[in-house]
């Protein structure tokens, strides 16, 4: 691949077949609300309707597959499209932060795959091919990494050697995979259902009113009985822990996490599968995570938080869904973090951080119960509310700590589950100490330090320190940062 | 990496709590006067929120005319005129040799430390109201997420750039 293909390439053929479906459906659920609203619903007229929408879906994939063009010169790709609007769009590969491969099910069939070429800019769609062959798409995706990494190096002549065999860092069998489904329980498919009712409650079809008369509620009440009621619990119980099973065999079938050069590449998925690089240059904190019951039984859920990636996610790649300890310190080692010091490395907030975390639930709790005996009993129920939020703000202030090294910053936290974070010093951007009046009046302070990727449920801080502890920490990690920066930096010049 | 080592010193002692407590340079007092426009602005706005309810829903009670606008009035001001002069105080920044820091807010206190390595883009803006009065706000852009873009407003809009010049010059620094 040494000379250049300079030839402007269309997209695979089948992407024809694969718009022709995506657009057909769209202009027919058009098409019925336009029905329903005309009240013509001959089946004559549905028909003539439905060719019409199959011409012009058609019509409408063709002019899309013709008027895409793309051209991988040596140095960038070039991506034309659009009907009326012409766009030209110029991606330089040394630009290229991350090229994705996604195979849905159709994809997979037809030896297609969609790519998707990432810069970090802001627009959604960036560079995507959807879809090309797959090999073409192995081909392009090596043509980038190579491209991009000659740039960046400006050394040109070292022929690239062949792919070689990945090392494999972390993989999963089909029946750890069934047992880590057991552990991702799930209700969505609760809310799946409710979501149809609502649909169809929207389209009128069923008029609910005319089902639940008094009558007949009357009557259903002398059905329902203990027994009816546990058997409900436990068969949603049991749906809820097939569809935690079904939701991880189809997202994490195959899981494999390789050390590519560029660097960590996860593969999996059952029917679409997917693939993607996460740069070890781009990682900023690794969370360690575990439930309940899973961390009990030692098993854990490592995952990155990187810069620029894939915001369907909170830019949190998850690398090891289900392991042993003993498996995640590889790959934090490979992604260059450091292992997390012992438990008793620890410390907590200061004793008095637990009357701060349940202060205000505690002093609205004594009103309502006030409330309960002297108003309406019904106050009682918040009382009880909040008696449970006082015992979650609790947990959580038991879980809270943190821990230091010459590497790296370590907080845990959560509520059932666990999180453990770690922040290597020379990912931080800035560091706040903030205290709120509550916290003034009891001399404590929050230190939070921002990093790139970080959302606002999702970043490493410090709750109620010692107020003086609290300015003396941030102090200390913004030396750290210097110092950590520097050293960093030494190694990259010699 | 050598002349880094005395460098290295003298940043992190500049960061020390101890003798630092201080040294926080206050915004400029004419700030204290944008944020009484402001307020002040706003109360009007009140007021005239209120004044409707005074004509229609308030007539069909025994509340005086002029009762509730004249409450809303009489807080807003005490607002407008008390309460600016206490946010300015909660302001003040310290120019480090490597770093800024800013400390904010009142009710909730907080201060911020940005390495100048990791500003981004450095913005000096100014609203129609501080125009009037000659300042500025100057905004550091991290790539960080919550507290990614710090804002110092309430600078004399030539310290504000005098700022941004010399934070923008040490970052170059920095790449070299």
């Amino acid at each position: 691949m040494s000379e250049p293909l300079l030839e402007a390439k269309r997209l695979h053929p089948a992407t024809l077949l694969v718009r022709w479906l995506r657009i057909v459906p769209q202009m027919l659920a058009a098409g019925v609300g336009l029905a329903a609203a005309g009240r013509s619903s001959q089946i004559g007229g549905f028909l003539l309707f439905a060719a019409i929408a199959a011409a012009l879906g058609a019509v409408f994939a063709f002019l899309y597959w013709w008027r895409f063009l793309y051209t991988v010169g040596p140095g960038e790709i070039v991506i034309e499209k659009g009907l009326i609007n012409r766009q030209r769009r110029v991606i330089p590969f040394d630009r290229v932060q991350d090229i994705a491969i996604e195979r849905k099910l159709l994809a997979r069939l037809l030896g297609t795959a969609k790519v998707r070429i990432e810069t970090g800019g802001a627009a959604k769609d960036e560079g995507d091919l959807d879809s090309i062959a797959i090999a073409d798409a192995e081909a392009l995706r090596d043509h980038i990494r190579r491209g991009a990494r000659a740039a960046a190096a400006e050394s040109e002549g070292e022929a690239p050697a062949e792919p070689v065999e990945e090392p494999v860092l972390f993989a999963m069998s089909l029946g750890r995979l069934l047992y880590a489904g057991l552990f991702g329980f799930s209700l969505i498919f609760l809310a799946a259902i409710s979501a149809v009712v609502q649909q169809v409650d929207q389209l009128g079809l069923i008029e609910w009113d005319s089902w639940f008369t008094p009558e007949r509620a009357d009557a259903a009440a002398h059905l329902v009985s203990l027994q009816l009621a546990l058997g409900l619990a436990a068969l949603i119980l049991l749906l809820g822990m097939v569809a935690g099973v079904v939701r991880t065999v189809l997202r994490d079938f195959g899981f494999r996490l390789t050390r590519s050069e560029a660097g960590l590449r996860r593969r999996r998925g059952l029917f679409t599968l997917s693939e993607v690089v996460i740069p070890i240059r781009r990682t900023q904190v690794a969370l360690i995570e575990g439930g309940l019951i899973s961390r009990a039984l030692g098993w854990h859920r490592l995952s990155f938080q990187t810069l620029g990636a894939d915001k369907k996610e909170g830019g949190v790649q998850v690398a090891a869904p289900f392991a042993r300890m003993e498996e995640i310190l590889p790959i934090l080692a490979e992604a260059g973090f450091p292992e997390p010091p012992p438990r008793e490395a620890f410390r907590s907030a200061p004793k008095r951080a637990l009357f701060r975390r349940i202060a205000l639930q505690v002093a609205i709790g004594v009103a309502l119960t006030g409330g309960a005996f002297l108003f309406d009993w019904r106050a009682g129920i918040g009382a009880a509310v909040m008696a449970l939020l006082a015992l979650a703000a609790a947990l959580r202030w038991r879980t809270h700590g943190h821990a230091d090294d010459e590497r790296a910053l370590y907080v845990t936290g959560g509520l059932l589950k666990r999180r453990l974070r770690i922040l290597p010093y020379e990912k931080t951007q800035t560091i706040s100490v903030t205290k709120g009046p509550i916290q003034r009046a009891m001399r404590l302070a929050t230190v939070t330090v921002d990093t790139a990727g970080a959302s606002a449920m999702n970043n490493v801080h410090m709750a109620d320190l010692d107020e003086r502890e609290a300015e003396a920490e941030a102090d200390r990690l913004y030396c750290a940062y210097f110092r950590a920066r520097d050293v960093l930096r030494g190694q990259s010049i010699l | 990496m050598q002349p880094d080592e005395i460098q290295d010193e003298s940043r992190c002692e500049a960061a020390d709590p101890a003798d630092g407590a201080e040294a926080w340079t206050p915004l400029d007092p004419a700030h204290v006067n944008v944020l009484r426009v402001r307020a002040a602005i706003l109360a009007g706005a009140a007021v005239l929120i209120a004044l409707p309810f005074d004509i229609g829903p308030l007539r069909e009670t025994a509340i005086p005319v002029f009762a509730v606008p004249g409450v809303v009035l009489t807080l807003a001001l005490l607002l407008a005129i008390v309460y600016p002069a206490r946010r300015y105080r909660a302001w003040g920044y310290k120019e480090g040799e490597d770093e800024l820091q800013i400390k904010r807010g009142n009710l909730i206190r907080v201060r911020t430390i940005v390495p100048f390595g990791r500003v981004q883009h450095i913005d000096v803006a100014q609203g129609p109201l501080q125009r009037s009065f000659g300042l500025a706000t100057l905004t550091l852009h991290t790539a960080g997420t919550q507290g990614a873009s710090v804002s110092l407003p309430g600078l004399r809009h030539a310290d504000a750039e005098g700022l941004r010049d010399r934070i923008r010059a040490k970052i170059r620094q920095d790449l070299v």
